[in-house]
């Protein structure tokens, strides 16, 4: 009998294990994905709020791929229970899908300020193709729009907002923007850059409740003057889709623990993506990432073992990057690191900034500020990526990159990274192109 | 496949490879839009072009999150314009530092092997760009090291 792969969750994870299993496997297995939606990307929503793609453009595997695939389908339903013992997973409609092996990859959910009014009309999360298709209907030109939340998720929607000629306020509850993902150095350079490109940015702010009045919404705050606006969007963090599992027997920490084939302590239940703990390429320690990189990673290293080779995950490197008014703002790896030998470098004639961390002379993190027009800030944004996904040893080049942090090129070429770049595969092989894997016949 | 080969030592730093690449690339000559990039070592006595290895991963194609990056008939890695929505995903995903990002247009883009028929292999004057059948190395790695470490003991950067 073919072995039947079980895929819970249609998003980034889930659809490059299915994907890499068709890719990989010798002989024909079967493959029944449970999704609560239909396939598509959240990365790309940014581009449907600002119209600058069609809504069909979001969707990731459309019922002719997964029909070319070979996928068996219950789109529209989640995932209840799983009983490991019997390998058996039951369903929100009480249908029962039993299977050989199976991929846990339900991702997270956006979740709001625990604030009176924040469940009411007027107000969004920006999370879901639905939730996009709310926000979407709600902003006008000339709109209003505060959004709570001055992390990653917040400013991967700002150029939207305001190319749709909506004013944006940003509320922030910590003392400065984007707390965990750049230094406070950089975060006052965005802040700048954003005040001068008609943000209104209020940090430090406690949010109290949100009121309808005349038609519009009032946001209350502890100590602090009223805001009205039109439209309110709640960025304020996310949490993994995990309660369904409670009971199962799959160990979950701060995500479901998994070993470096990515398989939990359920041997034949793997995870992937938003909801796995895995290995951190620097700390080497277990960690929930929740970017798209390390979805895409772990689902095709899944993929491949649920196809019966043997591939093992090297752990996944935190990574993000956001444009904002033409601001390029990225950082990796160990960038928050206060025991790391680090080296920052700030620009007076123009908003460019950079800090670079050490451990002995391997790069082990970065933050990245500059002008998205400027190509040394997308060439170094990958070249310093690949210092720090490698660990080349820097030796004499450490001291070059500390006292010239704008000058990443000849200290990554001379330090033979290419040469130590070209082998690295994440499943022991070349990829394929993505129109590439097999159909079923 | 047929590859970029470079050889460092031959490069005068004239800079035609990135002419001619802008040009096939985007019809004009701007070598701003090149995708190959000539970088300076030993404080500007030698040079060297730097582009696109077409590596075995793809980790541009694998961390593009809608299939915009495909391989082409030269079996280079190559941006879809109509599907790239410009996330700039690949261009933070890529550890040699080879994607680019134009902000008119808000596509990435990069180099494409000119679907065969490179334009900074034809344009060299000295061969140190060549088109070849070969395994694809790290080029100027060694060049680089020699370089540029004579320049860290003698001058500006001297640590160690």
């Amino acid at each position: 009998m073919a072995t039947r792969h079980l895929i819970i969750g249609g998003g980034t994870a889930g659809i490059n294990a299915m994907r890499t299993i068709r890719e990989e496997e010798s002989t024909r297995s079967e493959i029944t994905l449970v999704s609560a939606e239909r396939p598509y990307s959240r990365m790309v929503l940014p581009y449907y709020l600002d119209r600058s793609i069609a809504e069909s453009h979001v969707f990731t595997a459309t019922a002719k791929v997964l029909a070319d695939w070979g996928v068996k389908t219950h789109l529209g339903r989640r995932a209840a229970a799983l009983d490991a013992k019997a390998s058996v997973c039951t369903l929100d409609d009480g249908a029962k899908v039993e299977y050989d092996d199976c991929l846990i990859a339900t991702g997270s959910s956006a979740v709001r300020a625990p604030v009176p009014g924040a469940d009411g009309p007027g107000v969004h999360s920006f999370w879901t193709l639905d939730e996009a298709r709310g926000v979407i209907a709600a902003i006008k030109p000339g709109s209003h729009v505060v959004m709570v939340g001055a992390g990653f998720i917040a400013f991967t929607i700002l150029n939207s907002i305001l190319s749709l000629g909506a004013t944006l306020t940003i509320v922030e509850l910590a003392p400065r923007i984007l707390p965990r993902m750049i230094d406070d150095t950089g975060a006052k350079l965005v802040e700048d850059w954003l005040t001068k490109h008609g943000v209104t940015i209020r940090t430090g702010a406690r949010l109290a409740r949100i009121e309808d009045t005349k038609g519009r919404k009032r946001l209350r705050f502890a100590g602090a003057s009223d805001i009205a606006c039109d439209v309110v969007i709640m960025a304020t963090g996310i949490k993994t889709n995990l309660d369904w599992l409670k009971g199962a027997g799959v160990t979950i920490n701060r995500g479901i623990v998994v070993d470096d084939r990515l398989r939990s302590s359920v041997p034949n239940v793997y995870a992937a993506g938003d909801v796995a703990e895995g290995r951190d390429l620097i700390s080497g320690k277990g960690d929930v990432h929740a970017i798209e990189p390390t979805a895409q990673e772990h689902g095709r290293v899944v993929g491949s073992n649920m196809a019966g080779k043997d591939v093992r995950y090297r752990g996944s490197l935190i990574i993000n990057i956001v444009e904002v008014c033409h601001l390029d703002v990225a950082s990796f790896g160990a960038w928050d690191d206060n025991r790391a030998d680090a080296a920052a470098g700030l620009r007076a004639d123009r908003p460019a900034y950079r800090k670079l961390l050490f451990s002995g002379d391997r790069l082990t993190g970065a933050i990245i500020l500059g002008r998205s027009g400027d190509i040394w800030t997308s060439n170094d944004v990958g070249m310093l990526k690949g210092l720090v996904q490698t660990g080349v040893a820097l030796g004499r080049f450490k001291e070059h990159l500390k006292k010239h942090p704008f000058d990443v090129k000849p200290a990554f070429i001379a330090s033979r990274t290419t040469h130590t770049l070209l082998p690295e595969t994440i499943l022991g092989r070349p990829s394929k192109a993505p129109g590439d894997t097999p159909v079923a016949v | 496949m047929r590859v970029l080969k470079i050889h460092p030592e031959k490069c005068t730093g004239c800079l035609r490879c990135e002419l001619a690449c802008s040009y096939t690339q985007t019809g004009t000559f701007q070598p701003a839009k090149s995708v190959i990039r000539v970088s300076p070592f030993e404080g500007h006595t030698s040079y060297a072009p730097y582009t696109c290895t077409q590596c075995a991963e793809g980790w541009c194609m694998t961390a593009c999150p809608v299939g915009a990056i495909t391989i082409n008939a030269a079996g280079a890695k190559d941006v879809l314009d109509d599907t790239c929505v410009g996330c700039k995903l690949c261009t933070i995903a890529c550890p040699y530092g080879t994607m680019f990002y134009d902000p008119d247009t808000r596509k990435a883009f990069k180099c494409n092997l000119c679907g065969g028929a490179p334009a900074c292999a034809e344009a060299c004057p000295t061969a140190a760009i060549t088109y070849e059948e070969t395994a694809t190395l790290d080029w100027l790695g060694d060049f680089a090291h020699e370089r540029t470490a004579r320049v860290l003991v003698g001058g500006r950067g001297s640590a160690s």
